[in-house]
């Protein structure tokens, strides 16, 4: 089995006429445009509805007269949900986990591809067959295992606590031993005849050119690991160190009541919107990474 | 000679008198990994099927030995005929819907117009965020009284379905939003199969005066296959590992008690058997694998290969 | 997030790497007993000599948006006295949470020193052993019980032991809108008996255009076992007698029926998706029953004047036919006898007669001290007396609800079926029966 290399996705090949002409617009219209317009506007209508209602009041929010736009744009919903939950505590954390937790992730994933690809060592495919079916084991089956395990070490309401079971890493490692065996010999073997090892040849060959890569693996790694829900909420208690989904949670308590809905919309603003802004930026990475493997030649 | 041999013997030669260095730099580089997955993924299956044979409430130190039996209770509680019914509608359900849907915002977005790596990145973008934020937006959209769709159906002058109380259509909520969310993620695997298909391919087929439809049935979807062949795995997983939506837009589960959830559930949603709930996600998990195995085993033989 | 393609080849070598792994030996987790071998005797506790620890943490999912007033007791809490530092941890956003936190902690996790505890909880800790009696404590830090309400007293007394002291408690509490109730021409008050409101029902659904239901019954995922003891102890049914399931009994099922035939004979009540009191608010029901703890939610979002009143009984008891609810506060065994005291000193002034008016006050839930003075309270927010009021009339909840594990879910799903699928109310409360016996036999009997 091989697989594409990461590259930013392949440049279109050209249709058979030009898209804009004439006769090609209607029917360009009709089979491309609508179902390309609604498509965006069933992605786009539903967080349009989540922003607006996160400036709405609570008699705004619990009619059965709906409106589309709020009466104010004053941030109620943030100050009153910053009230509740130390949101900027939660945003740090969240950036702490993600960030220290994607790091180690594309290092580990960096060395054992590395190591499976370039390094001798019996039985290889068989260690990498263990290391991808990983990929069938839901974290619900590990969760309470895995707490009995982290909170015995001390590991509840700390960051490693919330990090550690997460590490070890099927999809990066896959990603990037798949990528790598694409890589030219010619180049690894001059720089072992000029005398490089194997971690000289690793960080100053590998790394840089299989950069596209290991970026695909960080995003992906950083968009899981920031959306990650279950384990973190067994696992911390303490809202001090609660990531941002788990801390959303929080805002709605048991009879509540009307305060609900806004509060979360706004939860759900501050949960949603810093992932899109990075998707925005950096989506042709993120999209070319998780169709990996899904192309052969 | 396949690849991965040739690999193998390029090593052999390069490195032969230093098999003894190189076995200790790939434990330095891979160890660390392996250890971890070891210890939090395959431990934790372990030690599931351990506590399938205890009967223990959650929070007690002590448990009773009783073999086979949470599996014999799982099997055949009434629970069991509704658990496995919800887990294969919604699967075949999400599946079905996000791959056929896929498919065809994929050949939409295959057309290159202005525009349309806006749309790609828009369509795909659900996919990326939290299930927990997705869900708690949703779950305001179709609130019966109070919710956005309630508003525009009553506009037509018609009721709310009640998307919360019949279990089927609590079902077929969270099925719209899981298509939803998961929708961007075929479409852009089938678009990087379209796009891997060679024009002149289609060109060749096209003067041989064939159609549209008839380019795509005969052409297309038979090169296509690989494709779906990935999707249909990697989705029918995913899927079997839903979660967050279903949790946050049906706590209680009715009606969308999935394995997976009903799993949950058992352990934490009330009765604390976390025996019981160790079983259903042993069954699960074997529930994966033997699917896993039947998919590359049975469908990989009708799988067109260039 | 996402699963790759395993190739055939890579694929058969998975089953080979797992049975490398089968040979790690299952640890952590429970020891395990042989069959039948019974808890063990509570052991007596003794706190003469022990001196307070310094710092504790209490666990609350901040029911009723209580957060901000919990922590402002706690500030005055510290304001009084140097030595016992109180961290207020929101450690989940229902009962449930905390419930998933707590017992999953009592497999080796950090436990907390005080614990919100909700009528379904409490019992089920005590079966396991994780939360102690808390008599000698009582007495150590000298708990007036006896100014306590006694009938939330009594919601946590088992075997002669007190297990947790009442805090954020409610009652179910009958909620209308008034301008609904001039529209029809109905007197301002709540119906007296549920007779009553089916016969003004079809005046409200004439009178107000645009309404989905005169009545509208709570969500059944966590209150329809709570809140439908009112209908069934109206009728002389139950859910239990002691630990005897009587929800199949002819009274019970004639209950359940009164509402299976509102919604589907009558048409006049209709089942509330999520928050029944969301849907009051907004004008698309009449009436509703919610929580007393809903209260401050409703008067926030409602455009109307919101009246409220006990609740309606009839035919065969008009009173007592309220339950109680809500949540205490009990003190976990496994942490040190320094933490516990610590614990019961914050425990006694969180439920002072001043703060328990305070509490109250920003959340709808009850005073829970019999010398409090409500005068201000029932001066700020005049339905708060109705709650405060038919504390008086309230009953303990039957012990199948609040004893069997997992039993408030299965009522839940049982009323699901007959009252939104219309199933047949004797064949499903008969099945109920069934599951709650099993239920009692499995995880109650052998630890009672």
């Amino acid at each position: 089995m091989t697989t594409t290399v990461v590259q930013p996705p392949a440049p279109p090949t050209a249709p058979v006429a030009h898209p804009l002409a004439p006769r090609n617009l209607v029917a360009a219209a009709v089979s491309a445009y609508i179902p390309l317009v609604l498509a965006v506007a069933l992605v786009a209508l539903p967080l349009l509805w989540m922003l607006l209602s996160s400036f709405k009041t609570p008699s705004e929010l619990i009619t059965t007269d709906v409106r589309l736009f709020p009466s104010s744009l004053a941030p109620d919903n943030y100050v009153a949900a910053a009230e509740k939950v130390p949101f900027l505590r939660l945003f740090l954390n969240s950036t702490i986990v993600t960030v220290v937790g994607a790091a180690i992730k594309v290092a580990l994933a960096i060395c054992t591809a590395y190591a499976l690809v370039f390094v001798r060592f019996p039985a290889k495919n068989l260690i990498f067959a263990g290391i991808l079916a990983t990929l069938m084991v839901p974290p619900q089956v590990s969760l309470l295992p895995n707490y009995l395990l982290v909170s015995g070490l001390g590991g509840a309401d700390t960051y490693w606590g919330i990090i550690l079971p997460g590490l070890g890493t099927g999809f990066g490692t896959f990603l990037l031993r798949q990528h790598f065996m694409t890589l030219p010999m010619s180049i690894l073997e001059a720089a072992e005849i000029d005398g490089a090892g194997h971690w000289r040849r690793l960080v100053n060959i590998v790394v840089p050119i299989s950069a596209p890569s290991i970026a695909t693996v960080a995003l992906v790694s950083i968009v899981f690991e920031w959306n990650d829900y279950l384990w973190p909420l067994v696992i911390v208690s303490n809202p001090e160190m609660m990531t941002l989904p788990v801390g959303l949670t929080l805002l709605v308590n048991s009879e509540s009541g009307a305060d609900a809905y806004g509060l979360l919309m706004a939860g759900s603003v501050a949960v949603i919107v810093p992932v899109l802004i990075v998707f925005t930026a950096l989506q042709r990475y993120i999209i070319a990474g998780l169709t990996q493997g899904a192309v052969k030649d | 000679m396949s690849w991965e041999d040739g690999l193998a013997a390029t090593t052999r030669r390069r490195f032969g008198q230093r098999e003894r260095h190189d076995f200790l730099v790939f434990l330095a580089l891979a160890a660390p990994n392996i250890l971890l997955i070891v210890a939090f993924t395959y431990r934790p299956v372990l030690n599931n099927i351990y506590f399938s044979t205890l009967d223990w409430t959650l929070g007690a130190a002590t448990a009773v030995q009783v073999g086979f039996g949470n599996y014999v209770e799982f099997f055949t509680s009434s629970d069991f005929t509704q658990v496995a019914t919800v887990t294969a509608v919604f699967t075949a359900a999400t599946v079905g819907g996000s791959m056929v849907l896929g498919l065809l915002v994929a050949l939409a977005l295959h057309r290159r117009m202005p525009g349309s790596g806006f749309a790609r990145a828009a369509v795909f973008s659900p996919y990326v965020l939290s299930g927990v934020g997705v869900g708690l937006v949703w779950l305001f959209i179709f609130d019966p009284v109070i919710g956005v769709l309630a508003g525009l159906l009553r506009m037509i002058g018609l009721p709310s379905p009640q998307w919360f109380n019949d279990p089927s259509l609590a079902l077929a909520m969270v099925i719209i939003v899981y298509i939803w969310k998961n929708v961007g993620y075929a479409a852009v695997i089938y678009l990087a199969g379209l796009q891997a298909i060679p024009q002149d391919l289609r060109e060749a087929i096209a003067l041989d005066g064939a159609g549209p439809w008839r380019t795509f049935r005969s052409l297309v979807l038979p090169l296509l296959s690989p494709t779906t062949f990935f999707l249909l795995i990697t989705s029918v997983l995913s899927s079997l590992q839903a979660f967050d939506i279903i949790r946050i837009m049906t706590p209680l589960g009715t009606g969308t008690t999935t394995l997976i959830y009903e799993a949950y559930l058992q352990a934490f949603g009330g009765y604390n058997r976390a025996g019981y709930s160790a079983t259903v996600s042993t069954v699960l998990f074997a529930l994966l694998v033997v699917l896993t195995l039947v998919q590359v085993l049975v469908l990989e033989r009708r799988v067109h290969y260039r | 997030m996402t699963t790759q393609y395993v190739d055939r080849r890579g694929f058969l070598r998975i089953a080979g790497a797992a049975g490398i792994t089968a040979a790690l030996a299952a640890c952590g987790g429970p020891t395990t007993t042989a069959p039948g071998a019974g808890p063990a005797a509570p052991e007596q506790l003794d706190y003469t000599g022990v001196k307070p620890a310094p710092e504790i943490t209490f666990w609350s999912n901040n029911p009723g948006g209580s957060q901000a007033v919990t922590q402002q007791i706690i500030d005055a809490f510290h304001a009084s006295q140097k030595d016992i530092k109180v961290s207020l941890v929101s450690a989940g956003k229902d009962y449930e949470e905390i419930a998933q936190k707590f017992q999953t902690a009592q497999t080796g996790g950090a436990l907390p020193d005080l614990v919100v505890l909700s009528d379904v909880w409490w019992f089920r800790y005590k079966m396991l052993g994780s939360i102690i009696p808390l008599d000698a404590l009582i007495s150590a830090v000298g708990i007036e019980t006896a100014d306590y309400r006694q009938q939330l007293l009594a919601d946590y007394q088992y075997g002669d032991a007190q297990w947790a002291l009442p805090w954020a408690r409610s009652t179910p509490l009958f909620y209308y809108n008034k301008a609904h109730w001039a529209a029809a021409g109905l007197p301002d008050r709540a119906p007296a008996t549920w007779a009553e409101f089916a016969e003004w029902a079809p005046k409200l659904q004439a009178a107000n255009a645009g309404l989905q239901h005169p009545f509208q019954l709570p969500a059944l995922a966590g209150y329809a076992g709570w809140t439908f003891q009112n209908v069934l102890w109206g009728h002389g049914g139950g859910w239990s007698k002691d630990f005897d399931v009587t929800c199949d009994s002819p009274e019970s099922v004639s209950a359940i029926r009164f509402l299976q035939d509102a919604v589907y004979t009558g048409k006049w009540a209709g089942v509330a998706s999520k928050d029944s009191a969301d849907d009051l608010s907004a004008g698309a029901v009449s009436a509703t029953v919610s929580s007393t703890g809903s209260l401050v939610g409703i008067l926030k979002a409602a455009k109307f004047d919101v009246g409220a009143g006990f609740l309606p009984g009839g035919p065969a008891a008009t009173s007592p036919v309220c339950p109680t609810g809500g949540a205490g506060v009990g003190i976990p065994k496994a942490i040190s006898k320094e933490r516990q005291l610590a614990a019961a000193t914050f425990l006694k002034f969180l439920t002072s007669p001043e703060n328990t008016v305070t509490f109250a006050g920003a959340t709808g839930y009850m005073p829970v001290r019999t010398s409090a003075d409500t005068a201000g309270l029932i001066a700020k927010s005049p339905l708060s007396k109705i709650a405060i009021d038919q504390l008086a009339v309230t009953r303990v909840q039957d012990r199948a609800r609040v004893f069997f594990p997992g039993a408030d879910q299965e009522m839940a799903k049982t009323c699901a079926k007959i009252l939104t699928q219309q199933a047949d109310v004797a064949t499903e409360l008969a099945a109920l029966k069934t599951t709650l016996t099993g239920i009692f036999d499995r995880e109650v009997k052998p630890r009672i």
